[in-house]
């Protein structure tokens, strides 16, 4: 049984469990908090706590969108230390280590794949940020880490679990003092009709946003079943179908799909999360693959609930305001869970579904609208001329860039800009918080050094960051007439 | 002296050989569903498919099946017969006001219809194959296209309106090659049962070669004795049936005949098809019941002999 209290000053979830004792300190901060110039900066503090591996200890963390953790596994003297040493970093943090860590990180990151459909959905900004690669790392400093962690990293924003024995009396938790940080709110409003854009893969992507409750965690695993019915068993044009269920702090959930595709099968694979999902919303759910996913999550609450698998969720719902949950009001309301209910999930998750089209393909055959590649009206300013290419317009005002091709417009204006990207070789890149960018190349535009220039005295500090220097093969050459700018990372 | 023979008028419209599409028709007309359901739902797959697509050329449908859909969203039937209609409307707009092959408007509105029949229904036959022509019109992809053929071969193997529809796809102007267009064909007949329909697909495959290639692909002796060969599996087996469709496969081999300048042979399916005819395959060689005219009468004198 989950027990609620209190270990000096913070909430904690206790639970006296047959496997080994660990323990966990949570705070409410994730990458949806950061801003894009700073991206990566939570990642960096729970890397500076962890330090270097220690050999035979199991200690871990864990960055996430909306919550940080810390977690270790041992003796009760031993997550006590551990406890408390994440303490004392919080509270004097090593910013000589910092270009260290930021190199690590840098490492760790590289040839990860990016979930690209966050962007598509919120723009460069809260939920957006997890479409973005860690850009903020180089530039972070002694005092902002030292903000950050002041505004997030501190004992009104904690939460504890610790299963087995319960923590030692003497466990002092000594964080700097604060105030609950609210979840990040979405900023952008839900597409209310299916959406879709083109990925650059050979998957299949779709996300949808739909209330946290049990029924809709049910829903994502019948729809595996079924893509995995449709789109490996049939046909065999799929190799790996997964899909997930993310619960929210502020009470919605993220569900999202992936399908890869064999070769040459990519329309195929397209076409067949098309009718999956189609089915799904007509309401042609299988009372078998619903009475299957019960009986598993059931089974895998139990097993959680025996080993305090289940206190890390409870301890965020602390962050939420939510009470415990008990194992039997979970159990009870995912048993009463029917094929109607999923039904009725899948209808309002298909409303709101974004659908990532693998690379060459488009969606709008099927019903899906476009999703708008193009922002705002054109600024008013001076305008510069495409070098080769006429049809390519870049216009620098007071309020922001425009960049214009032959049928679509990329417009950041500075008060809504997300980010400036600057290159030792005088590229810019406005990063709006729409995540539409300008890309302002000195070596496509006539003249365009100067505007380079103005943006570099607008943005010099929070909202700039510096990219490492490109290969010369990377830098844009002026074409004739094609398309160049795109939304992209 | 004998009297002249009376001139050959071709009839082309299907409801005279098959008459439940003269029901079809009338229910329609009515706006008669349950009439409609009533002639649908009885029937084979091949034969409901065929009626589908001809009760979806009645003019000015939409209304009328949109408000079955709205009362009934899972009706099958109606979500096959509007998606059908609507890619028959994508093609008129197409020869009234475009130069462009059809209205890829018009068929993306008919295959929305359909993702929706499909959804609701996707055990209907009618809606997979019509979903094969929307995914040509739309140019969705050759392995959506088999995805496609495959959910229906999974409810028949032996579905020849589907089968004729994927052929296309199957060949050069699709992206694929007439040697794989011709493997589709001979292992859709080979599978087949005895004296069925599927034999007509080898012919419709040398008459889209010879169509794109010349006139000297039917010349070979390999494909003249392929030809003869699926003859003798379909409309000259014993076996073979006048069921839903018939009147395509006779006419097909008809004009292979005729081509291959077998007017013996051409004559007797001539004759077997009595006053029948259909336009298809007749009008890739021009207005069908002019060619099937000119052609009928040839096949007549040169095998009667002068008189």
């Amino acid at each position: 049984m989950i027990r609620l209290t209190e270990v000096d000053g913070i909430p904690a979830v206790v639970a006296r469990t047959g496997g080994p004792t660990h323990a966990g300190l949570v705070f409410r901060v994730g990458i949806a908090d950061e801003p894009l110039a700073r991206r990566g900066i939570t990642h960096l503090v729970e890397h500076l706590v962890l330090g270097r591996p220690s050999a035979g200890h199991h200690r871990n963390g864990a960055t996430g969108v909306e919550h940080t953790y810390f977690h270790t596994q041992g003796t009760a003297d031993e997550i006590t230390a551990f406890l408390e040493g994440v303490c004392a970093v919080l509270r004097d943090p090593p910013a000589d280590r910092i270009a260290e860590a930021a190199e690590a990180l840098h490492a760790e990151s590289a040839g990860r794949g990016r979930d690209r459909l966050p962007m598509w959905r919120y723009g460069a900004r809260d939920f957006g940020m997890a479409s973005y690669p860690e850009w903020g790392l180089d530039r972070i400093t002694g005092e902002d880490l030292h903000d950050w962690i002041g505004r997030f990293f501190t004992r009104e924003n904690a939460a504890l679990w610790v299963a087995g024995d319960g923590p030692a009396e003497s466990l002092r938790l000594d964080l700097r003092s604060g105030v609950r940080q609210a979840p990040p709110a979405p900023s952008a409003a839900p597409p209310g009709a299916p959406a879709w854009f083109a990925g650059d893969s050979d998957m299949v992507g779709w996300d949808t946003v739909v209330r946290r409750e049990a029924r809709a965690a049910v829903f994502a695993n019948v729809l595996e079943r079924q893509m995995f019915r449709d789109l490996r068993l049939r046909g065999g044009i799929s190799d790996q179908v997964r899909t997930e269920y993310e619960p929210r702090a502020a009470g919605s959930a993220r569900i999202t799909a992936y399908a890869d595709s064999l070769p040459g099968r990519r329309e195929a694979v397209l076409g067949g999360m098309v009718d999956v999902l189609a089915g799904m919303r007509a309401g042609r759910i299988d009372d078998e693959d619903v009475a299957t996913v019960v009986g598993l999550t059931c089974d895998g609450l139990k097993h959680a609930e025996s080993r305090g698998g289940r206190l890390p969720g409870q301890a965020f719902n602390l962050l939420a305001g939510r009470g415990v949950q008990g194992i039997g009001e979970v159990l009870a309301e995912v048993r009463a869970v029917t094929a109607a209910d999923v039904a009725e999930v899948a209808a309002d998750a298909y409303r709101e579904g974004l659908l990532m089209t693998p690379e060459g393909t488009a969606a709008d055959w099927a019903g899906y609208a476009a999703a708008p590649v193009s922002s705002g009206p054109v600024v008013s300013g001076r305008a510069y001329r495409g070098r080769k290419d006429r049809a390519l317009r870049l216009i620098h005002g007071d309020e922001g860039v425009s960049v214009i091709t032959g049928d679509a417009t990329a417009t950041v204006r500075y008060d809504t800009c997300a980010a400036l990207l600057a290159w030792p070789d005088g590229g810019r890149h406005l990063v709006g918080e729409d995540a539409i960018v300008a890309k302002v190349e000195p070596t496509l535009f006539r003249g365009a050094e100067e505007v380079v220039r103005d943006l570099d005295q607008r943005f010099p500090g929070a909202l700039r960051v510096v990219m490492p220097a490109r290969d010369p093969s990377a830098v844009p050459a002026p074409v004739a007439g094609r398309p160049w700018w795109r939304r992209e990372t | 002296m004998l009297p002249a023979m009376p001139p050959h008028h071709p009839v082309l419209d299907p409801a005279v050989a098959y008459p439940k599409i003269a029901g079809l028709r009338t229910a329609l007309d009515d706006g008669d569903w349950p009439a409609c359901r009533g002639l649908l739902d009885p029937a084979e797959p091949a034969e409901r498919t065929a009626l589908i697509q001809a009760g979806a050329d009645e003019p000015g449908l939409e209304d009328f099946l949109r408000g079955v859909l709205r009362a009934d969203p899972a009706d099958g039937a109606a979500g096959a017969l509007l998606g059908r209609h609507l890619i028959n409307v994508g093609w008129e707009v197409h020869a009234e006001e475009r130069a462009e092959p059809g209205c890829p408007e018009c068929f993306r509105k008919a295959e929305r219809v359909l993702i929706s029949a499909a959804a609701h229904s996707p055990g209907d036959h009618a809606v997979w194959v019509s979903r094969l022509i929307t995914a040509r019109r739309l140019e969705l992809g050759r392995s959506e296209a088999r995805r496609r053929y495959d959910r229906l071969a999974e409810l028949d193997p032996h579905h020849l309106p589907g089968q004729v529809e994927f052929l296309h796809h199957l060949t050069p102007r699709r992206g694929g090659s007439w040697e794989r267009a011709h493997r589709f064909a001979v292992e859709a007949a080979e599978d087949a049962p005895p004296g069925a329909h599927q034999p007509v697909l080898i012919a419709e495959v040398h008459l889209g070669r010879w169509r794109e290639t010349g006139r000297g692909h039917l010349a070979g002796e390999t494909v003249r004795a392929e030809l003869y060969d699926a003859a003798h599996h379909a409309v000259w087996h014993p076996d073979f049936r006048r069921t839903h469709g018939w009147v395509e496969v006779v006419s097909t081999f008809a004009m292979v005949f005729a081509l291959l300048d077998d007017q013996q042979a051409a004559a007797s399916l001539f004759a077997e098809l009595g006053e029948l005819d259909s336009a298809h395959p007749w009008n890739l060689l021009g207005d069908p019941a002019t060619v099937i005219t000119k052609y009928r009468r040839n096949a007549e004198r040169a095998a009667g002999g002068d008189r």
